[in-house]
């Protein structure tokens, strides 16, 4: 009996100390609790409606993103769109898809255009609905809009089988500052 | 002036119908040919609007879609001059925006085309255009990708054969449009040289018949006072002769009474007679003449009043009794019993009457026999009834070609006139005036060697007309009541 309670405790020592030893990374973003769905605190992946592509899983969506790689299924070129800087749409896929801060986002694509490891260099837009433009223009794009903010020029992929209407989806925005 | 033997019987004739007769022609005709010119009017009209919508409208429109046709081009390369991704999607817009506007004009120009021409040249717009498209649409792609080099690739490869097939269509369908303006330009302008043709045909036409109408006329009048002239002349030698044989049976017998040739009281009261007898046909003759005259002046005025046709032919009969005795005419009499009244001049039908009985006197012949007839009948058109008095006589008769003319005053028949049957030639015209003037009218049938019908038709008294001469004039007691 006695045995078993020191293996116990040797346990979560060691889980103390791990924590402790663990690096330290950017300061902890609140994430927001799980949203309502089709809320415009869900973030929708979207393509051009040409693209074969249905569904994504996080993993792959994040190689995507990363620019690691090229082309889609169909030939066509994978081109990533991203939002200015600054925009909580930008913010949050940093967070959840690449797990970067701003300045290792730039640097990774920078690093990796140089080296040729990054095959795709990220177009900027300043609006949702110039996301969606772009989209519906370039048979290859992929980007990310507000659930709220997808238009019917465009197509949502699910994400981990998800849709961002659905239950359990994982990508999620804070809400619009109210006006 | 010379006679032209042909022209002028047709001159008189239609001189003596309605000389406006003409002149109805002329404005038929007029008519006719205006309305003939009004539809070539119309016409041009017509073509002048189809011109406008189908071939400027449709040149404004070609040239609207050539203009969007380059603007969707031109914003694609305008987007390859910034690396900017929101300005090149603007570029991208506008050229989608020129694009849609050109999809909605070659589908309004398919909507509006009629001939295969058109409808050929349409479709294969239409195919050109969505080749273009594809291409526009592959290098809006490469470029918004940030694929420069790429873009310009295929818009060499593709877009710049394809937009130059698109601008040939353009071409040709403004080619088209040209021909069609001028097709209709050409339409225009004949239909123009065919209204003016018109134009100054019917207007040489309308003078050169307004002319010979306004020639016709005034030889036809100038025609008919010559005819009056004529008659006039006729008249005044026939009217002397009529005085002058009454005049010198007077004078001879005054001058036998006054040279002792006649000293018997027997004698002298017989040549008493004869002066007595010619000097009222003297008197007659006058009163003829001066009532003629009254009724061409338009001074005579009837005095209507509700009158017994029974009573008017029993006075006449007795006015002319003498005549009829001294002749020894038989007059056989009809008259109808319990005739209506009807509305006349007791005188100026007295005068009518016995203006007919005096004729048949005068044209009866070897006959002596005369007929009067005194009938109610049906109207014509079944609408009424009217009287009708019939004088009729198994006289010489009256030719065909003469009857009508035989109204006319102081006309008088060649047979006549060679028969030395003394006669003013009034007596029916002067009936015709009268028994019209009272709203009836006079009818004559006749055939030569067997005799004539004068048939009076009175219209009768209406009930008012009895109800308002009852109450002004006194009338036999069954008016009254």
């Amino acid at each position: 009996m006695s045995r078993w309670a020191g293996l116990l405790f040797i346990l979560i020592g060691a889980c103390l100390l791990a924590a402790a030893l663990a690096p330290a990374a950017d300061p902890p973003r609140r994430l927001p609790s799980a949203p309502p769905a089709a809320s415009d605190q869900n973030l929708a992946v979207v393509v051009n409606k040409s693209n074969p592509v249905e569904k994504l899983s996080m993993a792959e969506l994040r190689k995507v993103f990363l620019g690691e790689r090229s082309h889609w299924p169909n030939g066509r070129r994978i081109t990533l769109v991203m939002m200015e800087s600054g925009q909580p749409e930008r913010d949050a896929v940093l967070h959840m898809i690449y797990q970067m801060s701003e300045t290792d986002f730039n640097n990774h694509f920078l690093r990796g255009m140089f080296t040729g490891e990054v095959f795709v260099s990220p177009k900027t837009l300043a609006t949702p609905v110039g996301v969606c433009k772009f989209i519906f223009n370039v048979p290859g794009a992929i980007g990310y809009v507000r659930a709220t903010d997808v238009d019917e020029s465009v197509k949502v992929i699910r994400i981990d089988e998800r849709l961002p209407e659905d239950r359990g989806y994982r990508l999620h925005v804070p809400p619009r500052p109210s006006k | 002036m010379g006679s032209v033997p042909l022209i002028d019987p047709l001159l008189v004739s239609i001189a003596r119908y309605s000389s406006t007769l003409l002149l109805l022609v002329v404005f038929c005709v007029v008519t006719i040919v205006g309305i003939w010119i009004i539809r070539d009017l119309d016409t041009a009209n017509l073509e002048v609007q189809r011109m406008y919508a189908g071939s400027v409208l449709g040149l404004h429109r070609i040239g609207e879609l050539q203009y969007e046709a380059q603007e969707t081009r031109r914003a694609t390369f305008y987007a390859l001059t910034t690396n900017d991704s929101n300005l090149q999607l603007e570029y991208a817009d506008e050229s989608r925006e020129a694009d849609r506007l050109v999809n909605a004009g070659i589908i309004e120009y398919l909507r509006q085309a009629q001939t295969p021409r058109e409808i050929e040249i349409g479709n294969r717009l239409e195919s050109d255009w969505s080749d273009f498209l594809k291409v526009r649409n592959e290098v809006l792609s490469s470029i918004l990708e940030g694929s420069t080099k790429e873009a310009v690739t295929l818009d060499l490869a593709g877009g710049v054969q394809s937009f130059d097939r698109v601008r040939q269509d353009m071409e040709e369908i403004k080619r088209l449009y040209d021909e069609q303006a001028s097709q209709r330009l050409a339409n225009v302008v004949a239909t123009s040289r065919r209204f003016a043709i018109r134009l100054i045909a019917v207007l040489a036409f309308t003078l050169i018949f307004a002319s010979a109408s306004v020639w016709a006329i005034q030889r036809s009048k100038m025609l008919a006072a010559i005819q009056f002239a004529e008659l006039q002349v006729e008249f005044v030698a026939s009217v002397s002769h009529e005085l002058r044989t009454p005049l010198a049976v007077i004078s001879s017998a005054a001058d036998n009474i006054v040279d002792g040739v006649v000293d018997k009281q027997v004698d002298i009261r017989r040549y008493g007679s004869v002066i007595q007898k010619q000097g009222r046909q003297i008197a007659e003759l006058v009163n003829q003449i001066l009532l003629f005259a009254s009724t061409r002046d338009r001074r005579s005025r009837y005095v209507l009043r509700p009158l017994q046709i029974p009573q008017v032919i029993e006075s006449v009969l007795d006015n002319t009794s003498e005549l009829l005795h001294d002749t020894g005419f038989i007059v056989e009499r009809q008259i109808q019993a319990s005739l209506p009244y009807v509305m006349s001049d007791p005188l100026a039908l007295s005068q009518c009457l016995q203006n007919l009985i005096v004729n048949a006197v005068k044209y009866s012949g070897e006959s002596r026999w005369i007929g009067i007839r005194a009938v109610l009948t049906d109207l014509e058109n079944r609408a009424g009834q009217e009287i009708q008095i019939v004088v009729q006589d198994h006289g010489i008769g009256i030719e065909r070609s003469e009857l009508s003319h035989i109204f006319e005053p102081f006309y008088r028949s060649a047979a006549v006139s060679d028969a030395q049957i003394h006669g003013a030639g009034l007596g029916l015209s002067l009936a015709k005036d009268i028994v019209e003037a009272m709203g009836g009218k006079l009818a004559v049938v006749s055939e030569v060697g067997r005799g004539s019908s004068f048939t009076l038709h009175l219209p009768l008294a209406e009930e008012r007309d009895l109800r308002l001469a009852a109450a002004t004039i006194e009338l036999p007691s069954d008016i009254q009541k």
